[in-house]
C-alpha cells in the first residue's frame, strides 16, 4: 500500500517532468525513473514478465532509440527551440472544457468499485510457484496457446515496422530493382564505348 | 465484493492513478511542439493504459489483460520506430523539428 | 347478327391487293431518279393491278360459309395472343375497289398533272405508299393493324399535303394535319385498350362476338373511337385540318381528301357497326356531329372563293352525312353515300385541278369564268358532278343522300331529317354558284385583281407551283374526269328501290332492324329533297346564272366579298377558339417550365447542390489545419465523448 503511494507520487512527478522539460534529452531521463518505477508497480500485482519486459524493452530499447535520435538531431540545436503556437484560438476553450471533463473523470474514478467476479481463491496458485499467476510459465502458456494469432499478428506488425523504418529513413536514393539497375550500367557502358570510339 | 485482498490499494485508485498520467500525456502532446518529446508524451499514455490493463487483469485474476499489455508494448515500440523515422527524415527534409511548421497537408 | 369472322383458310390474292401498291412505293422511291415521269407508270400500273385483284377477289369477299363472311389471309401470330391478318369482306371490298379504281384513275390523271414536276418519282412514291396505308387500314381483321393502318395514312397525308415543302403555307397545313390526327390516333388508341382491357382480344370477330363484355364502358369505347373518326374525317371540332390540307396538290385533294381517306372515320363506324348498334348514346353522338358537321360545312361553303376550299368544305359536309348515316345505324345508307360521293367528289377535283391547270395555277373562281369553252370535258364532267352531289333526281348522290336523310328519320332523329334536308339545299346553292361563277359569263384573269376582290397577297400566296408551259397529252387528264363523271351520273343506279344490288350486296354484312315505318315516307322525303335543290340551284342560278347577273359579274362578286359576315370568313373563328383553348394552354405550360421550373428548380437544384457541396468543401477544408495538435486535439475530443459515454452508461447501470 505505501509501496503504491509511493510510485504513484514518483509516477505523476516523473510524468509531469517529461512533459516540461525543456530538452528532450531531460525528457528521456524523466521517462526512465517513470518505467522504472511502473515496473515495481507491475510486479506488485503480480506480472512478473511484463515488469521485466517493461525494462528490457522500454528502457532498454526505446528509450535508447530516443537517445539516438536525440544524439543525431542535435547537431543543429537551434532545431529544438519551439516556433511561435499556432493552434487556433478555439482550441484554448476547448481544452480548458476537456480538462475539467478529465478531472472529474479522475474525481470519479476515485469512487469506482468494480463488481469484482468471486474467483476461487483456492484456484490461484501461491506466489512463486512455477505457474502462479502472472508468472513467464502462466503468462507464456496463454501467449502459446489460446492467444497465438494475436502474437502472430505481433510478429506482422513489427516486421511492417521495421520495413517501414527501413523504407523511410534507411537511404535517401529512391529504390531500384537490382535488374534495372543492371541494365543502367549496361547502358552506360554502351555510351562510354561509343564514345571512346569516337576518339 | 471486491476481493480487497488480491490488489495492494483498492481498483479505484489504480484507475485514478492512470487518468492522471494519461492527461499529463494528453498535456504534453497538445502543448509541446517538439516532436520527441510528443512521442515520449504518448508513451506515457501508452503506459498509463497497461497500468490500468494490468490492475484490473490481478483483480480479475485474468491474464488476458497480460497478454493485451505485452501487445501494446509491442504496437508501441513500433509506433515509436516509425515515429522517430518520421521524424528524422522531416527533419532531414526541413532543417526543423516544430510541428506547427510542418502543415504540408494544410487544405 | 352475323359475326364478321373471316373463312378458315388462305386467300393469299388479298396479300397482292395488299402489296402491289407497297411494291410500286419502294419502286419509285428507289429508283425515282433513274424513272422520273415512268415512276407514274408504275405506280399507275401496281394500283391498277390491284384494282383487277380486288375485282376478282368479289366472289371471294361475297362468300358467306357458316356465319363466316369474306375471304381471309392470316399472317401469323406476331406476339401471343395477336394474330394478324387479312380480311375481304364485302365492307372491306367496297372500300378497296373505291380506293384502288378511283385512285387508279387518280394516278393516270397525276401522271399529267404533275408532268413538268421535278420530283414526280417521289409524288407517285407517296401516293402509292398512301394507298398502300389505306388497303392496311381497310383489309385488317383486327384493331391493332386498323390503327397501324390509321397511323399510316395520317402519316402519307402528312407527306403528300407537305409535297411541295418549299412552301411555308404548305408545311404549316401539312404539320397541322399531322397533329390534329395525331389526336385523333390517341383517341382510337384509348378505344383500343378498353376494347383489349375487357374482352382481351383485337380480332374483329372476337370483339364484335362478345360486344356485351364492354359494359360499362361500352359508350366510353364507341366515344373514343369516334375521336378518331372525327379527327380522321374532319368533323367538328376537329375538321380545321382539311380546308388547310389543300395546299396539296390537287389530285391529292382528290384522293385522300375527297375520296378515301377522310372516309376512313366513315370505315370504322361502319366496321364497329356491333358496337353502335349496342350503345343508344354512342348513336345519338355521331349522328349529332355528323349532322352539324355536315350543315357548318355547307354554310362554310356559301363563303369560300378559292375553289379546292369550297370543295374542301364540300367535303367535310358530305362526311358529315356519311357520319350522320352510320351514326344512326343507317349503315348501308352512310356506305353508299361514301360510294358515290367517292366519284363525283374525285371528278369535281380533277376538273377542277384542269381549270387550275389551263389558267396556269390560279385557284380562285372570281378570277375564272368562261372556262366552258375553254375546258369542256370538266365543264360536262363537273357538271354531272354538281347535279350528283346536289341530289338531281337519278343523279347518283340523289339516292344515297336520300338513303342517309331518310334513315336519320327512319331511326327516330326527326330533327336530322329537318336539317339534312337543308343542307341539301344549301349544298346545291353553293355548289352552283361554284359552277355558274367559274364556267359561264367571260373570262376575269385578265381583269385587276382587285376589281372582283381578291387582295392582292392572298392571291399570290395561293398558287400551285408548277414552272413550265410543257404539257402532257390532254388525254391524261381528261379520260380520268370523263370517266369518274360517268359513275357520277349512274354509280346511284344500283341502290334504286327495295331489293336493289346494294341492299343484296350488303344483307349480312349489318345487324338487321325492323324498324316501325316513319311518318312521313321515303317518297316524300324525296320530294322535298328535291324541291330544296330546286330552291338552292335557283337561287344559284339568280345570283350567278342569269344573264343580268353575269354582266355586271365584277363588280358583283366584288361587293359580295365585302358584304360577307365575318364569322363565315372566319370559318366560325374555329381555329381561333383552338389557339385559345389548347395553343395558348400549350404555350404558356411551356413558358412556365422554360422560365420558372427550368432555372430554378432543375437547373436550381444542380446550383444548390454545388454551392452545398462548395460549402462542404470549405468547411473540410478549414478543418484539414495540418496542425499535428489540431488533430490530436480532435481525436481526444473523440476519446473523452467516448469516455463521457460509458461513464454516464455506467452510471445509469
Amino acid at each position: 500500500m505505501i509501496l503504491f503511494y509511493a510510485m504513484a507520487i514518483v509516477l505523476i512527478l516523473s510524468a509531469i517532468f517529461v512533459v516540461t522539460a525543456a530538452k528532450p534529452v531531460y525528457s528521456v531521463v524523466g521517462l526512465l525513473a517513470h518505467f522504472a518505477a511502473l515496473a515495481i508497480l507491475y510486479f506488485s500485482l503480480s506480472a512478473e514478465f511484463l515488469g521485466v519486459i517493461q525494462i528490457i524493452v522500454y528502457s532498454g530499447a526505446i528509450l535508447m532509440l530516443f537517445l539516438f535520435v536525440i544524439a543525431l538531431l542535435s547537431s543543429g540545436v537551434a532545431a529544438f527551440s519551439e516556433g511561435p503556437n499556432r493552434l487556433p484560438k478555439i482550441a484554448y476553450p476547448a481544452a480548458g472544457a476537456l480538462a475539467v471533463l478529465l478531472g472529474f473523470l479522475v474525481f470519479a474514478a476515485g469512487k469506482f468499485h468494480a463488481a469484482v467476479p468471486a474467483a476461487s481463491k483456492a484456484a490461484v496458485p501461491p506466489v512463486g510457484a512455477a505457474n502462479a499467476f502472472g508468472s513467464v510459465a502462466d503468462f507464456g502458456r496463454a501467449l502459446f496457446t489460446v492467444d497465438l494469432l494475436p502474437f502472430e499478428i505481433t510478429a506482422f506488425i513489427l516486421m511492417v515496422a521495421v520495413i517501414g523504418v527501413i523504407l523511410l529513413a534507411g537511404d535517401a536514393t529512391p529504390y531500384v530493382p537490382v535488374r534495372k539497375r543492371q541494365r543502367i550500367v549496361d547502358q552506360e557502358m554502351r555510351e562510354a564505348v561509343i564514345r571512346e570510339g569516337r576518339h | 465484493m471486491p476481493h480487497a485482498d488480491l490488489l495492494p490499494v483498492a481498483i479505484g485508485n489504480y484507475i485514478g492513478l492512470s487518468l492522471v498520467i494519461f492527461c499529463i500525456g494528453i498535456a504534453g502532446v497538445l502543448l509541446r511542439r517538439n516532436p520527441l518529446i510528443m512521442l515520449m508524451s504518448i508513451e506515457l499514455m501508452w503506459n498509463a493504459a497497461n497500468l490500468l490493463f494490468l490492475a484490473f487483469s490481478r483483480a480479475w485474476l485474468n491474464n488476458a489483460g497480460h497478454i493485451f499489455a505485452f501487445l501494446v508494448i509491442t504496437v508501441a515500440a513500433a509506433e515509436a520506430a516509425i515515429g522517430l523515422a518520421i521524424v528524422v527524415i522531416v527533419f532531414r527534409n526541413a532543417q526543423n523539428v516544430d510541428v506547427d511548421e510542418v502543415a504540408l497537408l494544410k487544405g | 347478327m352475323t359475326h364478321q369472322m373471316g373463312v378458315t383458310g388462305s386467300y393469299p390474292l388479298i396479300l397482292a391487293i395488299w402489296l402491289l401498291p407497297l411494291a410500286g412505293a419502294v419502286i419509285a422511291w428507289a429508283f425515282g431518279p433513274q424513272l422520273k415521269r415512268q415512276a407514274g407508270m408504275v405506280g399507275s400500273a401496281a394500283i391498277g393491278l390491284a384494282f383487277l385483284a380486288t375485282l376478282a377477289s368479289w366472289g371471294a369477299a361475297m362468300q358467306n360459309a357458316g356465319g363466316h363472311l369474306g375471304a381471309q389471309q392470316p399472317l401469323g401470330s406476331w406476339l401471343p395472343g395477336f394474330d394478324f391478318g387479312l380480311l375481304l369482306d364485302p365492307l372491306s371490298l367496297i372500300w378497296a375497289l373505291i380506293i384502288t379504281g378511283v385512285g387508279f384513275l387518280i394516278h393516270v390523271y397525276s401522271i399529267g398533272y404533275m408532268w413538268t414536276d421535278k420530283a414526280i418519282a417521289r409524288f407517285f412514291a407517296y401516293l402509292n405508299f398512301f394507298v398502300f396505308a389505306m388497303l392496311t387500314l381497310v383489309l385488317s381483321d383486327n384493331f391493332a393493324g386498323l390503327l397501324v393502318g390509321w397511323g399510316l395514312v395520317g402519316l402519307a397525308s402528312y407527306f403528300l399535303i407537305g409535297f411541295w415543302f418549299f412552301k411555308p403555307t404548305a408545311v404549316a397545313a401539312a404539320r397541322k394535319a399531322f397533329v390534329i390526327n395525331v389526336v385523333g390516333d390517341v383517341g382510337i388508341m384509348f378505344g383500343i385498350f378498353l376494347i383489349f382491357w375487357k374482352i382481351g382480344s383485337l380480332s374483329f370477330g372476337d370483339v364484335f362476338a362478345n360486344v356485351h363484355a364492354l359494359d360499362p364502358w361500352l359508350f366510353w369505347t364507341c366515344l373514343f373511337l369516334f375521336i378518331g373518326a372525327a379527327a380522321k374525317s374532319a368533323q367538328l371540332p376537329l375538321h380545321t385540318w382539311l380546308a388547310d390540307a389543300m395546299e396539296g396538290p390537287t389530285p391529292v385533294s382528290a384522293l385522300i381528301h375527297a375520296a378515301t381517306m377522310v372516309t376512313a372515320g366513315v370505315y370504322l363506324v361502319a366496321r364497329c357497326a356491333p358496337l353502335w348498334s349496342a350503345s343508344h348514346d354512342a348513336q345519338t353522338l355521331v349522328g349529332t356531329v355528323g349532322c352539324l358537321t355536315a350543315l357548318a360545312g355547307a354554310i362554310l361553303g356559301v363563303a369560300q372563293w378559292d375553289i379546292k376550299r369550297i370543295l374542301a368544305y364540300s367535303t367535310m359536309s358530305q362526311i358529315g352525312y356519311m357520319i350522320m348515316g352510320v351514326g344512326v345505324t343507317a349503315y348501308s345508307a352512310g356506305v353508299a353515300h361514301f360510294f358515290t360521293h367517292a366519284f363525283f367528289k374525285a371528278c369535281l377535283f380533277l376538273g377542277s385541278g384542269i381549270i387550275i391547270h389551263e389558267l396556269h395555277d390560279e385557284q380562285d373562281i372570281r378570277l375564272m369564268g368562261g372556262m366552258q369553252k375553254r375546258t369542256p370535258v370538266a365543264f360536262y364532267a363537273m357538271g354531272a358532278s354538281v347535279l350528283a352531289i346536289s341530289g338531281f333526281p337519278f343523279f347518283s348522290g340523289f339516292f344515297s343522300k336520300d338513303q342517309v336523310i331518310y334513315g336519320a328519320l327512319e331511326h327516330g332523329y326527326t330533327w336530322m331529317w329537318a336539317v339534312g334536308l337543308l343542307t341539301a339545299g344549301i349544298t346545291a346553292y353553293y355548289m352552283f354558284r361554284l359552277f355558274f361563277v367559274t364556267f359561264f359569263g367571260t373570262y376575269r384573269g385578265e381583269l385587276p385583281p382587285e376589281s372582283v376582290g381578291v387582295p392582292r397577297q392572298l392571291h399570290d400566296t395561293q398558287q400551285e407551283p408548277h414552272g413550265s408551259n410543257e404539257h402532257a397529252p390532254s388525254w391524261l387528264m381528261a379520260a380520268p374526269v370523263a370517266i369518274l363523271g360517268v359513275f357520277a351520273v349512274g354509280a346511284g343506279w344500283i341502290m334504286m328501290g327495295t331489293g336493289s344490288p346494294w341492299a343484296r350486296f350488303f344483307a349480312n354484312s349489318f345487324p338487321h332492324e325492323t324498324l316501325p315505318a316513319p311518318s312521313v315516307s321515303e317518297l316524300v322525303t324525296s320530294i322535298i329533297a328535291v324541291a330544296m335543290f330546286l330552291i338552292g340551284a335557283l337561287i344559284a342560278y339568280t345570283r350567278y346564272g342569269s344573264s343580268t347577273a353575269l354582266a355586271n359579274a365584277p363588280a358583283r362578286l366584288k361587293s359580295e366579298t365585302e358584304k360577307l359576315p365575318a364569322i363565315l370568313v372566319n370559318l366560325y373563328y374555329f381555329n381561333e377558339l383552338i389557339g385559345l383553348l389548347f395553343v395558348k394552354p400549350a404555350i404558356a405550360i411551356g413558358q412556365f417550365f422554360s422560365r420558372t421550373i427550368d432555372p430554378h428548380l432543375i437547373d436550381g437544384a444542380v446550383r444548390e447542390l454545388v454551392i452545398a457541396s462548395r460549402a462542404v468543401g470549405t468547411f473540410g477544408r478549414s478543418l484539414q489545419t495540418g496542425l499535428l495538435r489540431g488533430y490530436a486535439l480532435i481525436v481526444v475530443f473523440g476519446a473523452a465523448a467516448f469516455a463521457v459515454y460509458y461513464a454516464l452508461e455506467g452510471a445509469a447501470r
